[in-house]
This record gives C-alpha cells, sequence and structure tokens, in this order.
C-alpha cells in the first residue's frame, strides 16, 4: 500500500474522517514508519498552528449576561414583526377578507341602516362627503386608518403557543409594538385600507363591516372600475365596498344603495367564483376554523340573494325583497353594465 | 430553544469572538459583532444554531470589512492609520514582546488566500469538518486539503519572517 497522502493525515487528526477511513490509516501506520513519522510531523505542525494562532486573541473578557441579548433579540422581535406587520396588510387582508367581509357585506341590513341614517340625507349617489377615497363607516370624516387589534391570522398569534414565559413576553411585547406601529400609520394618508377586529365579531355586532377592504367613493369606484359600478339606477349609493385584488383584473365590489322605505340592498359583481364563494357563506352559521370566528345569519329568510354569472365574472344581488323584484333588478343592472 | 442557545452562548461566545478579532482586529468591535451575532440567534431560532452562529459571524465581519474599506475611500487616513492592524490591550504585561508576536502572526496570517484563512480560523473556532464544508461549500474531502496547506503556509511564512527579522537585527548589530 502507498502512503497516506499528508493531507488525509490532516483529517485524520483533526478526526474528520469516518470511523473506517480511520481504521484503515491506523492499520497501515502500525506497519509503516515512515507514515508513523510524517503522522508526528504533522501533528506537530498543527499545534505549532495553533500556538500561533492563539497569539492572536483579543483580551479575554466576561461575555455579558445571556439575559441581556435576550431583552435585545425581544426588542428585535418586535421591530421585525413591525415589519413584517406592514409589509403582510396584503396577507392579512386575505385572512380577513374571506370571512368577515362575506359576513358584514351580507347579512348586516341593522347596521347598513344606521349608517343609512346617517347618510341618506347626504348627496344621493356619493358615500363618502370629503376624500376621493374614504373608509367603512367614516363619521369622524377624513382618511384615516382603523387597526385597533390583531387579528386572529397573523404569524405573532400562531407564534404565541407553547413558548417560555420570556419569549411569551417578547411576542406579546412584540404584539403590542406592532399594534403600536400600526397605529402610528395612521397619520399616513396614504393607505386607504381599513383592518377591522375580527376576535370583536360578535352577534351584538353582527353588522360591522370585518376584514380589510376598501370602500371607495362613488367617483373613485367609477374611475377604478371605467364607470361601471353594479348599482341599481335612482337610488341613493350608501357605499362601494372593493375588495383589494391584483390590479390586473376588475375587482369584487359590493354596492350598497337604500331603497325609499330604508331596506338596504347590495350588488355584488366580481370573479364568478368569488362572488358565488361571498354567496354560499349566506344563510344560517358557518364556522372558519382556521380564524376561529362564528358567523350568524342575521336575519335568516329575509334578505334573498339572485345572481347571474357572465363568463367568468358573476353579478349578485341581495335583498329583502321578492325574487321577481331581485330578478328585475339584475336584468337591467346587467344590461347597464353592458351597454357602458 | 433558548436554553439550548444560552449553552451555546456560554461555550462559545469566547471562540466567536476570537473568530471575529481575527477578522476586524478590534476587539470591542469583536464582542460587540458576537452579541449581534447571538442577539441574531435568539430572533431567528436556527435549527443548527453553533454552524448558524459562526457562518453569521463570518457574514458580519465580511460587511464589516467593506464599510472599512468604504471608510478608508471617505476618510483621509494618517500613513500606518491602524484600521488592519491589531488593537493590542494596554494592561497586556509583556505588551511589547507580545505585540510583535501578534503582529508577526498577523502578517503572517494575511499571506493565506481567503478561502485557505476563513477554513483555518473556522476550524480554530472548533468547526468540525462537516460544519465548515457546510458554511464554506467546499466538499468535505477537501477540508483536510485545504487545512493542510493552510496550517503549512502560515507556518512557513512565520518562520520566513523571522528568518527575516533576525537577518534585519543581525545586519542592524554588524
Amino acid at each position: 500500500m502507498p502512503h497516506i497522502p499528508e493531507d488525509e493525515l490532516h483529517a485524520y487528526l483533526d478526526q474528520g474522517l469516518s470511523r473506517s477511513q480511520a481504521v484503515e490509516i491506523e492499520s497501515h501506520m502500525a506497519g509503516c514508519s515512515s507514515c508513523r513519522a510524517t503522522r508526528d510531523a504533522i501533528a506537530a505542525l498543527r499545534d505549532h498552528t495553533t500556538a500561533l494562532l492563539a497569539t492572536l486573541s483579543p483580551p479575554r473578557r466576561l461575555p455579558p449576561p445571556f439575559d441581556t441579548l435576550r431583552e435585545q433579540a425581544a426588542d428585535r422581535v418586535s421591530t421585525r414583526r413591525r415589519k413584517m406587520r406592514l409589509g403582510t396588510w396584503a396577507a392579512s387582508l386575505v385572512a380577513a377578507v374571506g370571512l368577515g367581509w362575506t359576513a358584514s357585506s351580507l347579512i348586516g341590513p341593522g347596521r347598513t341602516a344606521s349608517v343609512a341614517a346617517h347618510q341618506t340625507n347626504a348627496a344621493p349617489q356619493v358615500a363618502a362627503p370629503r376624500p376621493a377615497v374614504s373608509l367603512a363607516g367614516a363619521d369622524t370624516g377624513g382618511p384615516r386608518l382603523a387597526v385597533d387589534r390583531t387579528p386572529k391570522a397573523t404569524p405573532v398569534r400562531l407564534e404565541s403557543t407553547s413558548r417560555p414565559p420570556a419569549a411569551r413576553r417578547a411576542l406579546q411585547k412584540a404584539r403590542e409594538d406592532s399594534i403600536r406601529a400600526a397605529k402610528l400609520a395612521v397619520l399616513d394618508p396614504a393607505p386607504v385600507l381599513e383592518l377591522s377586529p375580527l376576535e370583536e365579531r360578535g352577534s351584538d355586532q353582527g353588522g360591522q363591516l370585518e376584514g380589510m377592504w376598501r370602500t371607495m367613493s362613488w367617483d373613485g369606484a367609477q374611475d377604478e372600475t371605467g364607470r361601471s359600478v353594479p348599482h341599481i339606477d335612482g337610488l341613493p349609493v350608501l357605499r362601494v365596498q372593493v375588495q383589494a385584488t391584483d390590479q390586473s383584473r376588475r375587482p369584487l365590489m359590493v354596492v350598497a344603495q337604500q331603497l325609499a322605505d330604508g331596506q338596504v340592498i347590495q350588488t355584488i359583481e366580481g370573479p364568478a367564483a368569488d362572488v358565488s364563494e361571498l354567496l354560499s357563506r349566506r344563510g344560517g352559521t358557518s364556522t372558519d376554523g382556521k380564524l376561529g370566528v362564528t358567523v350568524t345569519e342575521a336575519t335568516p329568510g329575509i334578505d334573498q340573494a339572485m345572481a347571474m354569472q357572465l363568463g367568468d365574472r358573476m353579478l349578485a344581488i341581495t335583498g329583502a325583497l321578492p325574487s321577481d323584484s331581485l330578478r328585475a333588478m339584475i336584468r337591467r343592472i346587467n344590461a347597464e353594465m353592458r351597454s357602458k | 430553544m433558548s436554553d439550548e442557545l444560552e449553552k451555546l452562548y456560554q461555550s462559545t461566545y469566547t471562540a466567536v469572538v476570537r473568530f471575529l478579532y481575527r477578522k476586524v482586529w478590534d476587539a470591542e468591535r469583536a464582542e460587540d459583532l458576537a452579541q449581534e451575532v447571538f442577539v441574531r440567534a435568539l430572533a431567528h431560532r436556527p435549527d443548527k444554531p453553533r454552524a448558524w452562529v459562526f457562518a453569521v459571524a463570518a457574514n458580519l465581519a465580511r460587511d464589516e470589512a467593506r464599510a472599512a474599506v468604504r471608510r478608508k475611500r471617505h476618510l483621509t487616513l494618517l500613513k500606518g492609520d491602524p484600521i488592519a492592524q491589531p488593537t493590542i490591550s494596554p494592561s497586556a504585561d509583556d505588551s511589547v514582546e507580545h505585540e510583535e508576536k501578534m503582529a508577526s502572526v498577523h502578517e503572517a496570517l494575511s499571506t493565506l488566500t481567503p478561502r485557505d484563512r476563513e477554513i483555518l480560523l473556522l476550524w480554530d473556532a472548533g468547526l468540525s469538518y462537516p460544519e465548515i464544508a457546510a458554511q464554506t461549500g467546499l466538499a468535505v474531502g477537501a477540508v483536510g486539503t485545504t487545512l493542510a496547506r493552510a496550517r503549512r503556509r502560515l507556518v512557513d511564512a512565520h518562520d520566513r519572517q523571522q528568518n527575516r527579522t533576525r537577518l534585519g537585527d543581525n545586519a542592524a548589530h554588524s
């Protein structure tokens, strides 16, 4: 057998070889004085290197207590969460919109009626008095971003189980910080999104708008959809809600309008899958296990829905009206939208 | 998880500081960076914390070196600015002798290629062959080869330098 290469002896001495390789080398060295001598020389070289490098050592000082690093890490985590939170608004939107928006859009005549009380006497077709784009139930007026609590679906919540107390405190702090950051963002006029707390979801607030979506002014909605906002001509528009989607296609829209007797009807237009999903959630109780939210139909049997599919889009109308009336309305809306 | 990191901290903090010191040549900066590494580990909770810690340390040191280069470009440095020189603790007893020794090893180390130097320092910091391989992208089988070369070069460079110094001394005395 040829002599063992030097680099293999380095690896052997560094314990960087497999057990079988090491055994092989040992058995060779047992009968080869030359390789034993090489091994000794390499061992000396290793030691020499280590001794040289040892001179390149900083003065030894005691490390700071680990807890101080823990605190720094907790601060760091909260900052990261804050950034993540701002960055993942869209993701929260997706999670929150699915259920909350559905529920609020379809089961809440009580609340929409109260909005109606505020707004019916204003301009008949404009939901938002001041800004081009306003917010749901923005009775304070002016652009405002209401992010009061963390929705259940955020990463913070998902990670908060089975951690030691210190880590839990850090997460708690992170959550509070992220909320604080979100509140700071209120001053920023640019985003026109509303994120409402899903945990507030309850039967007593069944009509409150949920999820994250935009409520637009009539003009803004027309601009966004190329002037084809689904609606019934001649009725005051209470609210135009737009579900944020990618910019490439027309978004899902819900237009709430008020009849003379105070009834609210909602016209929904959007991708067929989204609209039918929305409608399928109507009636009875739907539970979303992931979000842990139960939604109860506020007025079962009264609100009715009528839908019409046009290619990959769907047009629907909901309201406490005879189905004939709804059908008539939907045909009219369809005709008007097609004519534009 | 946290406890595991704490144990790692107790066992490797000094090695991490030393590893960083041999890259940034500033004891305080090395300590700051080492603490930064562990703060990040706490925040990220990596799967293989030991290897992770040294990988992050290497990255921080690299960033630090780049920043130093940038500073160098922007500042008018005095001749012999100690930016790449070891800082010596003034409290060291044998400070002059130690300083000379340190400078000579530092110089010998700087003759190695960056890769050889990196692998030697990682080995000296206590990483195993597989850990070194994972961090540097080298095959495990090549770690021994690289270390063999790096050790030989370091010792040779240091010897040459000692000889030069001796010759210089002799010349000065004669």
